[in-house]
């Protein structure tokens, strides 16, 4: 999770910016097109998430995630089994899995000096 | 005068984070506060309206900020002077006012460090000559951000990065074990944010000078901020120089003079202290260091 807060100081002229990076990669659960859960990856942990047909159940264990039970007709996504990046997805339940690491810089740079 | 500061910092609890990174914020605008040339209660200002009167009790921080204001004097040869004051008040970059030759010859005559003198035991700075001014504005962001850095490791933070507009201070490494990277402002372009390099910065500080920075155009002629103390005119040997340091207030100090000094002569001392730097001249070719070499990733090779 990113936390970005702009605080103005007027009187100074100096404006201030702070950015907190996680130390380690998080686990994204979105649910129906929403978020539902952000967890830390290295904590083993099973989580249920609403999703339009019903619950599915999202395991996270030794830095792996896998959806371990779902309402769908095809279990398509409980056969993806056990991932260690990218994500996992339960299509007709709408529930998205997504192993995320700190963000990757698309820019290619924290900072610019000038 | 406009300054952004960020402070991004790696941490597994933003409660700890958020309080580092106050404090963090508090030492540079406490430092800010101190060598605010603007600020007539600054201690700067102090030191300023008594020159040629008397010495002036300081903070250990302004002692440390000025004596090493001096030692980057020494080491360009004065092309970095803090007491460049007087002339660089002449010019108004707001209003695009250029002074007259003969008000430049007349306040460069203010113009020397050896007239600065610190007193170390007693904590003091006398400016020797009536008019005399410190303008801190060549070394006072580098050395906040370097500051602001050691205040976040004091409060436990173990990898982080200060950007004071554009004085910046790495330390650690990111979530995934690689380092702070670094751009440097392509000089040519228009945009704050366009990079014509990137760098590594790990436990480093680096300041870039630049003439896109504060400048105004007169009969085609570009006047920027980085007078020099000895023509009393903008230097126009350089686009930008950009020193890379362990000590924050050094690397701000150097890019100035440096830049003032010219892609040889700077590039010579640069050699000579083995500082690492990059200098783009008026031309726009590239001059580095040679440790920095290899570690520059340029954007688009020519």
């Amino acid at each position: 999770m990113f936390f970005l807060l702009l605080i103005i100081l007027s009187l100074s002229g100096i404006f201030f910016i702070k950015e907190i990076l996680p130390e380690s990669q998080t686990v994204l659960i979105d649910a129906d097109g929403k978020p539902a859960y952000v967890l830390p990856f290295n904590e083993d942990k099973t989580v249920s998430v609403e999703g339009s047909e019903g619950k599915t159940i999202v395991e996270i264990r030794g830095k792996k995630v896998r959806i371990m039970d779902s309402p769908c007709r095809n279990k398509i996504c409980i056969r993806q089994g056990w991932v260690e990046t990218g994500g996992v997805v339960c299509l007709p339940n709408r529930v998205v899995v997504t192993i995320r690491g700190h963000e990757d810089n698309d820019r290619g740079f924290d900072a610019v000096t000038r | 005068m406009d300054t952004l500061v960020t402070i991004t910092v790696v941490s597994r609890s933003s409660s700890d984070a958020d309080e580092a990174i106050d404090k963090g914020f508090h030492e540079i605008e406490r430092l800010e506060k101190a060598a605010n040339f603007y600020s007539p209660d600054s201690e700067i200002s102090q030191i300023n309206t008594h020159a040629g009167i008397s010495a002036i009790k300081v903070s250990s921080d302004i002692i440390d900020l000025l004596t090493k204001a001096r030692y980057v004097s020494e080491k360009t040869d004065g092309a970095f002077d803090p007491t460049i004051g007087p002339v660089i008040a002449l010019y108004d970059f707001h209003k695009k006012i250029k002074p007259v030759d003969a008000a430049i010859r007349k306040n460069l005559s203010l113009v020397n460090y050896h007239d600065m003198v610190i007193n170390r035991d007693q904590s003091t700075v006398f400016l020797r000559k009536k008019g005399m001014l410190i303008d801190p504005g060549g070394i006072m962001k580098g050395y906040a951000a370097g500051r602001a850095a050691e205040v976040l490791k004091k409060h436990g933070i173990g990898s982080g990065i200060v950007a004071v507009a554009g004085d910046i201070r790495a330390f650690g490494q990111k979530p995934d074990g690689s380092p702070w990277r670094v751009g440097i402002r392509d000089p040519g372009a228009q945009e704050q944010d366009k990079v014509m390099a990137t760098l590594e910065l790990r436990d480093m500080s680096i300041s870039t000078s630049g003439d896109y920075e504060r400048f105004f155009i007169l009969n085609g002629r570009r006047f920027h901020h980085l007078i020099s103390p000895k023509t009393g005119y903008p230097a126009e040997e350089c686009q930008s120089a950009s020193i890379i340091t362990t000590d924050g207030a050094l690397s701000d100090a150097f890019a100035t003079g440096i830049f003032i000094l010219g892609p040889e002569k700077g590039m010579k001392v640069l050699e000579e202290i083995g500082l690492e730097g990059i200098i783009i001249d008026r031309k726009g070719s590239l001059h580095t260091t040679p440790g920095i070499r290899g570690r520059l990733e340029l954007k688009n090779p020519a």
